[in-house]
């Protein structure tokens, strides 16, 4: 019984390294494609539309590699999803931010 | 996370090589048979006739156009596919008309006899395409969900590259380091050696496989930034494609094609045998056309490769050439990187090796994570972990495994009976049945032992193959060698080549293992050879300080 | 192509002379420090001059990956050869191309 209580309760370091793992799998994902819609309105009047969009999302792969390492790097599993919050919200205000000056 | 970033890095890369690592060997050592899919093919038809003449391309568009007139579906589009280096025999293509609750029409290949003008009977198989597209569409599973997995899959395998680039810091100094015959060292070396020879290859090979699908992988990206037609709009400017020629319903005689293949040779600069394929469009109708295509010869896209000629009046229609932005090509590119299609035999040979180089950086990588433990797991109270256990067992039952079953496939191909229903299936069905009984079966025995049994039986299976082939068809290495028929005789003996390496390492294998013994039964004294082992010593404190 | 994978093993041999550590796997004699100084640039000389031949022969598009895949069978080569039998690289990283370059424009 305490085994079991053991495992599961959350001072378990393994907690720690799941909270990354789920950090690293969907807040990556959502860096990705965070990423490709802030390079793709950043790249628009260059690329033209559809390139720029393209060309977004050829490069999410790298970003999403880069914050995946990222999360196993920082010293703890909060810092890992604090990070990824802000580094998400400053790629979408940015968005926002392109799509008031593109329009 | 750990206590420098090398350390994490080095933690991510091994977890994230032991997640998927054997779907990964899948996937690498399918594909890399891939590059190879049309000679495996023509092995598994061996009913195919051998070719021994060399007919001019129009005699054999003749023989063609008289077979399609003869039996074709009254399809108005049709291809004739030519002998080609890969593969000697005519062929003749098209749709047949859609079958109730199918999703699309069906394309049939037949295969044509040059000396009798008609069809080829050949054996239900899958071929060697069976093998190639396992490689991103898995088998028993939907489409996809293969994507996602093979996509999942392959996003770790560019982070495994990345970090293993990061963390392998000496990766110029030891460039050329191979420590043959210590140990664990030599996992580590030849797990290096493997991955920086051909590193450019592995990282276009991924991140190319990557951008096959992207977008159904960054779907909530397209979605958010376009609508549905959009959406078509983009598609159609990245994977750009000829107009599709559709009839007008007004019949209207065409000249016979190698009339129009010869107007097409006198005002055109290609060589005399280039000629790939014949693609017919509108047959018999006024808006009729006839594309000649050679075979790929470039990267990027060449408009001289197609030549489109008017299918009544035999003038030529120059088509505007596909317009390709900058990422495109990028795009395109990578795409016939990963593909290959345009590489001649040596080039072809060339992409085989490194990606059996891959598989076996792969596969290496495996054996390592097993080794390097080992020493502490043989000494725990209650033996190895079931971590251990499981990595080891996945280990015999793939690396070796997976090589037996594939040559299980191709025995299938020689063993089962020709009437048999759903033939081709079957051959698949065995193939999986009976890496899941090598996957098993280790479990049962120690460890050692079944490495050994799965080797031997891997190199009896590969060597007994050019034996079963002449025992079970006509054309034995003897006769397919001095036909000069190379696809089908090179199967053959690479299939005995294969054999003969994994023969090479069983004996490698019994070696280390008499080593070993050896050692421990000294080293309750003194070791054996105190020179080896203080040097050994050595060499891992001094030169493994940083590296590992 | 055989061109090709014979001059990169020879560039190949050259990087690897330019390191102490392996110079001395392959030759027991010392080597005068101007000479030992030199491999590196001439191995990035004949690594430019094989790239540039793989663009001539076969095209610039296909070429490049041409040049890598050269690469790959001339390391694999060598990293074996150096591992059971030093002593033969010095004298094949000369022979290899001089034989492979008069067989090809002769």
């Amino acid at each position: 019984m305490s085994f079991l209580v053991n495992k599961f309760s959350f001072t378990n370091p393994r907690w720690h390294v799941f909270s990354r793992i789920i950090a690293a799998i969907f807040g990556g994902y959502a860096s990705a494609t965070a990423s490709s819609l802030f390079i793709s309105l950043l790249l628009q009047p260059i690329a033209g539309k559809y390139q720029a969009i393209h060309i977004g999302l050829m490069l999410t792969f790298f970003v999403y590699a880069c914050a995946v390492m990222w999360v196993f790097t920082v010293t703890s599993a909060s810092r890992a999803w604090l990070g990824l919050f802000k580094f998400n919200a400053f790629l979408l205000i940015g968005t926002w931010l392109l799509l008031q000056v593109n329009s | 996370m750990k206590d420098n970033f090398r350390q994490s890095m080095k933690w991510l890369h091994t977890w994230v090589g032991l997640a998927v690592g054997w779907v990964l060997f899948f996937m690498f050592l399918t594909g890399t048979l891939g590059y190879f899919y049309q000679e495996i093919t023509r092995w598994m038809e061996p009913e195919r006739p051998l070719v021994a003449h060399h007919y001019s391309n129009e005699k054999l568009i003749d023989i063609a156009q008289n077979y399609y007139d003869k039996h074709g579906a009254g399809d108005i589009e049709w291809d004739i596919i030519l002998p080609t280096v890969r593969d000697n025999n005519l062929r003749v293509g098209w749709r047949e008309p859609r079958k109730e609750g199918e999703k699309r029409s069906r394309y049939k290949v037949k295969v044509i006899d040059i000396d009798t003008a008609s069809k080829v009977q050949t054996r239900e198989t899958q071929g060697g395409r069976l093998l190639y597209r396992m490689h991103y569409r898995l088998h028993y599973l939907s489409t996809s969900l293969s994507y996602w997995i093979v996509g999942f899959c392959t996003m770790l395998m560019l982070l495994a590259l990345i970090t293993g680039v990061v963390i392998h810091k000496k990766i110029f100094s030891d460039f050329f380091t191979f420590r043959a015959k210590k140990g664990l060292p030599g996992w580590l070396d030849i797990h290096n050696v493997l991955s920086v020879i051909a590193l450019p290859f592995h990282f276009m090979i991924t991140y190319s496989g990557l951008l096959f699908f992207l977008f159904t992988y960054m779907v909530l990206s397209t979605d958010l930034q376009t609508n549905e037609e959009q959406y078509k709009e983009m598609r159609k400017e990245i994977y750009p494609r000829a107009a599709h020629i559709k009839s007008i319903g007004e019949a209207q005689d065409m000249l016979p094609i190698s009339t129009l293949y010869q107007q097409v040779k006198n005002t055109n600069t290609w060589k005399a045998d280039e000629l790939s394929y014949v693609s017919v469009s509108a047959q018999n109708d006024i808006n009729a056309q006839v594309a000649f295509v050679r075979h790929e010869t470039d990267i990027t896209y060449n408009p001289q490769d197609t030549v489109v000629v008017n299918g009544i009046t035999g003038e030529i229609i120059t088509q505007a050439a596909l317009e390709y932005t900058t990422a495109g090509m990028i795009h395109n590119g990578l795409f016939s990187l990963h593909e290959g299609q345009f590489a001649g035999t040596i080039a072809r040979w060339l992409y085989f090796f490194t990606g059996l180089i891959g598989t076996a950086m792969i596969a290496s990588g495996l054996v390592l994570w097993t080794t390097k433990r080992k020493p502490q797991q043989l000494k725990k109270p209650k033996g190895p972990d079931f971590g251990y256990r499981l990595v080891e067992q996945l280990n015999i039952g793939t690396l070796i495994g997976l090589p037996i079953a594939i040559a299980m496939y191709f025995y299938a191909n020689r063993l089962l009976p020709l009437t048999m229903a759903d033939r081709a299936n079957w051959e698949a069905h065995v193939m999986f049945i009976s890496w899941a009984l090598l996957l098993v079966y280790p479990a049962f025995r120690p460890k050692t032992k079944a490495w050994s049994e799965q080797l031997n039986l891997a190199t009896v299976v590969f060597i007994f193959m050019p034996i079963l082939n002449a025992l079970t068809t006509n054309k034995h290495l003897g006769i397919t060698l001095s036909h000069g028929d190379w696809q089908y005789a090179g199967f053959d003996l690479t299939m005995l080549v294969i054999g003969l390496t994994f023969a090479f390492a069983g004996v490698k294998f019994k070696k280390a293992q008499r080593n070993k013994r050896s050692q421990r039964v000294n080293s309750k004294g003194r070791p054996l050879n105190i020179n080896t082992a203080v040097e050994s010593e050595l060499v891992l404190n001094k030169e493994n300080r940083g590296a590992l | 192509m055989l061109l090709l994978i014979c001059l990169g093993f020879s560039t190949m041999v050259l990087f690897c002379m330019a390191m102490e550590k392996h110079r001395q796997q392959v030759i027991n004699s010392e080597v005068p420090q101007y000479l030992s100084n030199s491999f590196r640039p001439m191995a990035w000389l004949l690594l430019v001059i094989t790239f540039y031949m793989s663009g001539d022969l076969y095209g610039w598009s296909i070429g490049p990956a041409v040049f890598f895949g050269a690469l790959t069978a001339a390391l694999l080569a060598l990293i074996l050869l150096l591992t059971y039998k030093a002593e033969v690289v010095p004298l094949l990283a000369i022979i290899l191309p001089l034989a492979a370059i008069s067989n090809f424009y002769l």
